[in-house]
């Protein structure tokens, strides 16, 4: 009886050293998994920190203003070219018959040719 | 030798040496069979106490897995410390920190100084030679070589592989806008604590002992939203130095606060410095005027006059001031710089920007009646804000008429200019003095701080003045057209030398806009501004800081998304009207 006891114990004893050294094997190798992830999280970090800070170097307001004078046509809004939407007119009539060329469109797909003057409403003594 | 009989065991039948043995060990007369059994048990019970604290420590380990260990792995960081990301009120970047990394030598490891030396130079031919030569033969455990390198010349030094020296990781400050914002955001030192700005006040606020503790290692803090709006500093430093070269003047300072939360959403002060740069911010030509400097505000103070005057119930805009001769003060005479030589109502004083008129308003209601309005205004002590840097105003120790006469039209009283566009502020908004804030501030939070100091009509008949100064006084040039401004101008005489300089004058221009409906406050003021051919010879406000507050407003107010109101009645119909039917 004893004897039988014994052996279950040992048996017992044995299989929980082999099950105990199973999850320390695991929980280290979790371990290194998770440490490796906290210095690729920190580096991603840092890199997305970097990027944000050349990005909000581009993103300069001075530095757009000169790119902006440099190459495009465009001038600062002016109070008269913002208007609420209640002023808003109602929609024309057809004011281009449906097979001819969208004279807005086709001036858009051509920037090169676009003369500031006919987009959006810069009122003349702005020019 | 017999067999012992085991119901009569007799000691004396046991060999001499058992016995002898047996009386040192445990004395004669012990039951073996039950001291056996209790020693087994003690033996049990220890194995199992021994088990237990294993067993408990285990479940201690299982539980806090994080121990010294990981602690350690983090130190080298400490080096630099890391601050928080510095945020304009849209969230744009307005400071940041980057990782770079710093060369440093232990001198007790090195073997060849001098072959060291000459290898790290070839290296990084912009350090002088014999610098690093000097460190690596000190006596110290630890000496830097160079901080901040580029990751090339990290690169190249690790391939050299000189014993003794390494690489330590450590958090650089950036300023990606440069010059921009220079003044509200200070600047930091090499080992990244604030001496200046907003990045001083971050240390001051318990950033300082979080580094000396080595924990700020993170660069996960709660990012600083300052009020500041980017794209409207832009605009208004853009504006600024086109105007100080124009009129070729010392310098250029404006700044734009919310009326109705005291936030300052904009303020420059040019000549300025790259935060990047920090060793431009000792030229004394660079402080921040609108807070370091303080100046005789010259007629903008008149605002404040008129208001006290209006407020103290004993004055009202109906009422009138001789102002047909100049007024005598002892050997003083204080003259009218566009003189009419009648007797004048208050908008018209306020218009006309009346010496004669305003100091004669402020003699009617007494010296101590002025004293006690500009105290309760905040003109006579230090403004506080976030900024560390601030100046004392400049009060007169005996205040007498001829003080409150000078005082009244802005000479011989210096304040702060922030400080007095806090007061002109409180008398646009309903007469609520709000302490300026470089922070985002809610309007909820603004009213818990804020102080009734005037009356909502005396704010209201504030207002109208202001707007007619624009439609009909000094201020013509500054009427944007959609944005209903108000503003009032200032041209005061700089000292020089202890006398009021004929020539040198600083010129000033407070606009409120809209005028009806108070959102926001715009200051402008040139230091010495020099006539030029479109001014017709003119230094005064008029002619210079108003069309540059113009320009500005015209440029800034779509940014703030103002809304443009065209085709408004004149103020008389539209703020009196409305000030009159309550």
């Amino acid at each position: 009886m004893m004897r039988v006891l014994n052996i279950c114990v040992i048996a017992a004893l044995v299989l929980a050293a082999a099950d105990v050294y199973t999850i320390k094997f695991q929980s280290t190798r979790q371990a290194q998994r998770v440490a490796k992830l906290r210095l690729e999280i920190r580096r991603e970090r840092e890199a997305v920190a970097a990027l944000r800070a050349e990005w909000a170097k581009l993103d300069n307001p001075a530095r757009i203003q000169d790119l902006a004078r440099r190459h495009l046509q465009l001038l600062p809004a002016d109070a008269r070219q913002i208007d609420p939407l209640d002023n808003l007119p109602e929609r024309p009539s057809d004011l281009v018959a449906v097979d001819e060329a969208d004279p807005i469109g086709s001036a858009i797909s051509k920037p090169d040719a676009l003369d500031r003057s006919v987009i959006g409403s810069v009122p003349a003594d702005a020019r | 030798m017999q067999a012992p009989v085991a119901d009569q065991p007799t000691p004396a039948r046991e060999p001499w040496r058992r016995r002898l043995m047996a009386s040192l060990l445990y004395g004669r007369s012990v039951d073996r069979d039950a001291k056996t059994r209790a020693r087994i048990a003690l033996t049990v019970l220890i194995f199992a106490l021994g088990y237990t604290v294993i067993a408990m420590r285990l479940v201690m380990f299982a539980t806090a897995p994080e121990g010294h260990g990981s602690r350690r792995v983090i130190a080298p960081d400490a080096v630099a410390t890391a601050r928080p990301d510095i945020l304009d009120r849209n969230g744009e970047i307005l400071a940041t920190d980057v990782r770079t990394q710093s060369l440093f030598a232990e001198p007790h490891r090195i073997i060849d100084v001098d072959e060291a030396s000459e290898l790290l130079t070839a290296v990084m031919p912009d350090i002088d030679a014999a610098e690093p030569r000097a460190r690596l033969a000190s006596k110290r455990r630890f000496v830097w070589l160079k901080r901040e390198i580029t990751p090339e010349q990290r690169e190249q030094i690790h391939r050299l592989g000189i014993p003794g020296v390494g690489f330590l990781p450590e958090n650089k400050r950036v300023y990606p806008n440069g010059a921009e914002v220079s003044h509200l955001l200070g600047h930091v030192n090499i080992d990244n604590q604030g001496t200046a700005g907003i990045e001083k006040w971050l240390d001051a606020r318990g950033l300082a002992d979080l580094h000396l503790a080595g924990l700020a290692t993170d660069r996960l803090q709660k990012p600083v939203e300052l009020a500041v709006d980017l794209r409207v500093q832009h605009a208004l430093r853009d504006e600024l130095i086109a105007a100080r070269a124009r009129f070729k003047a010392v310098a250029a300072a404006g700044v734009l606060t919310d009326v109705r939360t005291g936030e300052v959403v904009s303020i420059v002060s040019v000549p300025d410095y790259d935060p990047n740069n920090p060793r431009e911010a000792l030229d004394p030509t660079r402080i921040n005027r609108l807070t370091t400097g303080v100046f005789e505000m010259g007629s903008t103070f008149k605002a404040l006059t008129v208001a006290m005057a209006l407020d103290s119930g004993k004055v009202s805009l109906k009422s009138a001031f001789d102002a047909s001769h100049p007024l005598q003060y002892g050997k003083f005479a204080i003259h009218d710089f566009h003189a009419q030589n009648r007797v004048l109502t208050v908008p018209e004083i306020f218009t006309y920007s009346s010496n004669i008129g305003t100091a004669r308003m402020a003699l009617s209601l007494g010296i101590e009646h002025h004293k006690w309005f500009l105290r309760k205004m905040g003109q006579l002590e230090r403004l506080r804000t976030e900024l560390p840097e601030s100046a004392e105003p400049l009060v007169p120790k005996r205040w007498a008429e001829l003080n409150t006469v000078t005082i009244a039209f802005g000479h011989g009283l210096s304040v702060a200019p922030l400080q007095a566009v806090a007061a002109i502020s409180a008398l646009m908004n309903g007469g609520r003095l709000i302490p300026p804030t470089f922070l985002k501030r809610s309007e909820a939070e603004a009213l818990a701080l804020a102080t009734q100091v005037v009356k909502p009509e005396t704010s209201e008949k504030m207002r109208y003045l202001m707007r007619l100064n624009v439609e009909k006084g000094t201020a013509t040039k500054a009427d944007v057209k959609g944005y209903y401004v108000g503003g009032k101008t200032g041209t005061s005489d700089k000292v020089i030398g202890g006398r009021y300089s004929k020539t040198k004058v600083l010129t000033s221009f407070t606009a409120v806009l809209p005028a009806d409906q108070p959102r926001y406050l715009l200051l402008i003021m040139l230091d010495e501004p020099q006539a030029t051919p479109d001014t017709h010879g003119f230094t005064t406000s008029g002619w210079n800081a108003v069309p540059v507050g113009g320009a500005a407003i015209a440029r800034i107010a779509p940014l703030l998304g103002l809304e443009p109101r065209f085709e408004l009645p004149p103020s008389d119909k539209l703020i009196l009207a409305s000030a009159g039917a309550r």
